[in-house]
């Protein structure tokens, strides 16, 4: 049984830049053996960047580290991984186009191989005991990754971390891609590793949970160590500010009451798609916030997408009500004035080689017309109204959007559908992966344009967001509606989770 | 990490290394629009030093400005289809065939009117079958190309007969050469092309598309559309490049237009543009490349290069160029932060 409580890893005085900007200032800390060490910090303050590093990502700037008690500069990712330190990062890790037995070993073929040829009843055998190791048994290791969403593909990543047996594990903003039955699975495994003698490192911005797993918290803010907290010293309001460096308003949901027009503006008749919807029958109002909720497969990604056109509807009609117009498709939709933020902010709401300003004025060609030309001053204002409404921080608007942290990704987001100013917003998790400040600034943004006469409709994992701010909440379950509540009446959590499951 | 904080920071202490000082340089705006030019200047004074001053001759110029307006009308009619992320490399064979017809319909009625038409209309009409190939039969541009490339050439071919040659009368071409028909002819293009590239929706959708076509469907684009209109666009071009290179040598023969997408493609990267499309687009890339690319051959030709050694340097200068434009993600995730 290994000693715990000693030191696995130390970091001394670390410090990263990219360009000119400073991610990681002059960092130190150590995490021990049996430890579950939390960083936590708005996005862009250097938790990525410091745990990547250690993990072999990328080099730090300027200095050093130790690992196991001798000094650590690893090379690269493989250096890393056999040294028994393993991570599952942000983004998704797995290749589509391959079976996921080749995921979970790629880059370690060579002991299923016999001369030049793959052992592949011997692959898919030995990716299968990999999965039921950290108890998966319905993922068919046969099968191309493609065939699997995302919270299926992210459990491969972790079946491939945990299978290498590491030292160290880093768990990098992996948990609000998954449903509870995920979480649960990835808190069992940090658990057993700590209890193991061994250490984990996990990044996330949900407070709750980051409080109940860790045993210790490190507060990161602009590349500086605000303060490591002990369990014993957990107290949310004093993390929270720590984070933000400054006094965090106890209410960043709506409070009002307000309710909302009877008219219905979008209206989805018995609809019926490839996947998961049969005969579904939607109404949106005028100035409603309709909040959807449930289980990640339950369907309601499929209703965000075949509202807006994205998944064919092969039976039954979504109407925009007030013209009777029939959205068919993504140009229709866009064209009678709705908007869609789609769950997968970087392959499907930006451009990321293109700048902030070509991403936001995207939306607004036809808007700033003058005749048959764009004007470019109509267009900067355009542009430029957002960055400053949005506070979206950037050397300039012609930075390219793919250098952003996440959180300043998805206000580029919401800025190029502010300025279109569309009259329904279908949102499909929209603060996914964003740190609490910019999560408050979207609510307010919602807010304001719920006010404005604008009709949302918001589909989240996060059932907190969902009762914090919707009018009316639909719970999903199998394709169907399982449940419909009203703000009116008070929405309650464990009822909700009831009709989820 | 705010913006206060990377404002006040000075560069020299942030210890950079030489490849982050170079990114800095290379994603620079600024840097992106004046590297080309820089490009033709430095070629430019190398071959003035290297022919001490023979370079600069009026024919000379002359010489390099004739071909590059063959290859910046076409280079800036294709940058439409490149900016959209597809590949066309069938042009060369278009205007081939482009320029058989117009010279056809030139020996039955002997009008120089109607030769311009024909070549241009012709070579609209090729571009839109090749486009209706691949968005309707969903095949990739780039396979339809090869495909009609052979077909084109063969055509031509078929029509130019056993002579390998369809000559124009010297009195045709020179009074098209003199008459400024060509600067004209180009200028309005040119400048067409940039309005509608810069100033329009099309153009900026066109862009967009290229860069990512999920989020471009999302903003209600549409990408078949588009496609159409970048081929159309090109394909006027091309056509406008066929009268030229006929007015050039006074002749279609089965050798017009042949290198000519290759030319085109370096004309392009030379100009600062990836052919891989995407936010780096724009509209004046092919004239800038097409210059540098003439300047190129000729000044080589000039300085006693082989032309068989021409082409294998051009090559080499391509795939330095387009390493250099690509943007290769690291594998995993390279989180740069702000």
């Amino acid at each position: 049984m290994p000693e715990k409580g000693k030191v696995l890893v130390e970091v001394k005085d670390i410090s990263k830049n990219f360009g000119v900007t400073i991610a990681l200032s002059h960092v130190n800390f150590t995490v021990k053996t049996g430890e579950i060490r939390g960083l936590i910090g708005e996005n862009g303050s250097g938790k990525s960047t410091v745990s990547s590093i250690i993990a072999g990502l990328q080099p730090p700037s300027h200095g050093e580290m130790e690992y196991k008690g001798k000094p650590w500069a690893p090379q690269n990712v493989l250096e890393a991984e056999e040294a028994g330190i393993g991570m599952i990062v942000q983004e998704a890790g797995t290749i589509a186009n391959i079976s996921v037995a080749e995921n979970i070993f790629l880059g370690n073929y060579k002991r299923f191989m016999k001369g030049p040829i793959i052992n592949r009843i011997a692959l898919v055998a030995e990716a299968r005991k990999a999965l039921q190791k950290i108890g998966i048994t319905d993922i068919n290791p046969a099968l191309p990754a493609r065939m699997y969403d995302m919270q299926e593909r992210k459990l491969i990543e972790i079946a491939k971390c945990v299978y290498n047996d590491p030292d160290l594990l880093i768990v990098d903003e992996t948990t609000t891609a998954l449903s509870q039955k995920g979480r649960e699975i990835i808190y069992r495994i940090m658990h057993d590793m700590a209890d193991a003698g061994k250490s984990v490192m996990i990044i996330s911005h949900d407070l709750n949970e980051m409080m109940e797993q860790c045993d210790t918290l490190t507060v990161l803010r602009d590349g500086v160590i605000i303060d490591n907290i002990e369990k014993k010293n957990f107290n949310p309001n004093d993390i929270k500010q720590k984070m933000v460096g400054r006094e965090m308003k106890d209410h960043y949901y709506r409070d009002d009451n307000d309710g909302y027009d009877d008219e219905v503006v979008l209206k989805a008749d018995c609809i019926t798609t490839m996947k998961d919807l049969l005969c579904f029958d939607l109404e949106l109002h005028r100035g409603e916030i309709l909040g959807i909720g449930g289980l990640s497969d339950c369907g309601m990604h499929t209703v965000g997408r075949a509202l807006y056109g994205l998944d064919p509807v092969v039976d039954g009609k979504v109407e925009i009500t007030g013209s009777k117009t029939v959205v068919k498709n993504a140009q229709v939709a866009f064209r009678n004035s709705m908007g869609y933020v789609s769950k997968n902010r970087d392959t499907e709401s930006l451009e990321l080689n293109a700048s902030i300003y070509s991403n936001i004025a995207s939306s607004g060609y036809d808007k700033n017309k003058v005749g048959p030309f764009i004007s470019i001053r109509k267009e900067k204002d355009y542009v430029s109204r957002q960055i400053t409404a949005l506070s979206i921080k950037c050397q300039n608007a012609y930075q390219p959007v793919r250098a952003l942290s996440g959180g300043n990704k998805q206000k580029v987001v919401f800025g190029k559908w502010c300025a279109d100013d569309a009259d329904i917003l279908i949102l499909d998790c929209p603060t996914r992966g964003v740190d609490i400040g910019v999560k408050a600034a979207m609510y307010e943004l919602i807010y304001e344009m719920k006010k404005n006469g604008k009709s949302i409709i918001m589909i989240s994992e996060e059932l907190p967001e969902l009762m914090g701010m919707s009018d009316r909440l639909l719970i999903m379950k199998d394709g169907k509606i399982s449940g419909e509540f009203f703000r009116t009446d008070g929405f309650d959590d464990r009822k909700l989770i009831e009709y989820m499951i | 990490m705010n913006k206060e904080a990377s404002a006040e920071t000075d560069s020299k202490e942030l210890n950079l290394s030489f490849k982050e000082k170079v990114e800095v340089v290379r994603n620079s705006r600024f840097f992106l629009m004046l590297f080309p030019f820089a490009m033709l200047a430095l070629i430019i004074v190398i071959f003035g030093i290297m022919t001490s001053g023979r370079f600069f001759r009026p024919t000379v110029l002359r010489s390099v400005f004739s071909q590059a307006i063959i290859i910046g009308t076409c280079a800036t009619g294709v940058a439409f289809i490149y900016s959209n992320g597809n590949l066309d490399i069938s042009i060369g064979a278009v205007l081939g065939l482009a320029a058989t017809f117009a010279v056809l319909i030139y020996g039955v009625t002997g009008s120089a009117l109607l030769m311009i038409l024909v070549g241009t209309i012709t070579a609209v009409a090729i571009m839109a079958f090749n486009c209706t190939m691949s968005v309707v039969c969903n095949i990739k541009t780039i396979t339809v190309a090869i495909v009609v490339t052979q077909i084109y050439s063969s055509i031509s071919t078929v029509f130019i007969g056993g002579a390998g040659k369809l000559e124009i009368t010297n009195a045709t071409s020179s009074a098209l050469e003199n008459g400024g028909f060509r600067y004209i002819a180009f200028l309005a293009y040119f400048i067409f092309s940039v309005v509608v590239y810069h100033f329009t929706k099309v153009g900026r959708e066109l862009r967009f598309l290229g860069g990512n076509e999920n989020c471009a469907k999302q903003t209600g684009m549409s990408n078949g559309k588009a496609t159409y209109i970048s081929f159309l666009l090109a394909g006027l071009g091309v056509g406008l490049s066929a009268v030229f290179s006929i007015i050039d040598v006074s002749a279609v023969s089965v050798e017009t237009g042949s290198g000519l997408g290759m030319d085109v493609m370096l004309a392009t990267v030379l100009g600062g543009m990836s052919i891989f499309g995407g936010s780096r687009s724009n509209a004046y890339a092919g004239l800038i490349g097409a210059l540098t690319v003439a300047a190129l051959n000729k000044g080589l030709l000039m300085v006693g290069v082989s032309s068989a050694m021409i082409q294998g340097i051009r090559g080499v200068i391509f795939l330095a160029l387009v390493y250099m434009n690509s943007e290769r993600q690291n594998l995993l995730p390279a989180r740069v932060q702000f």
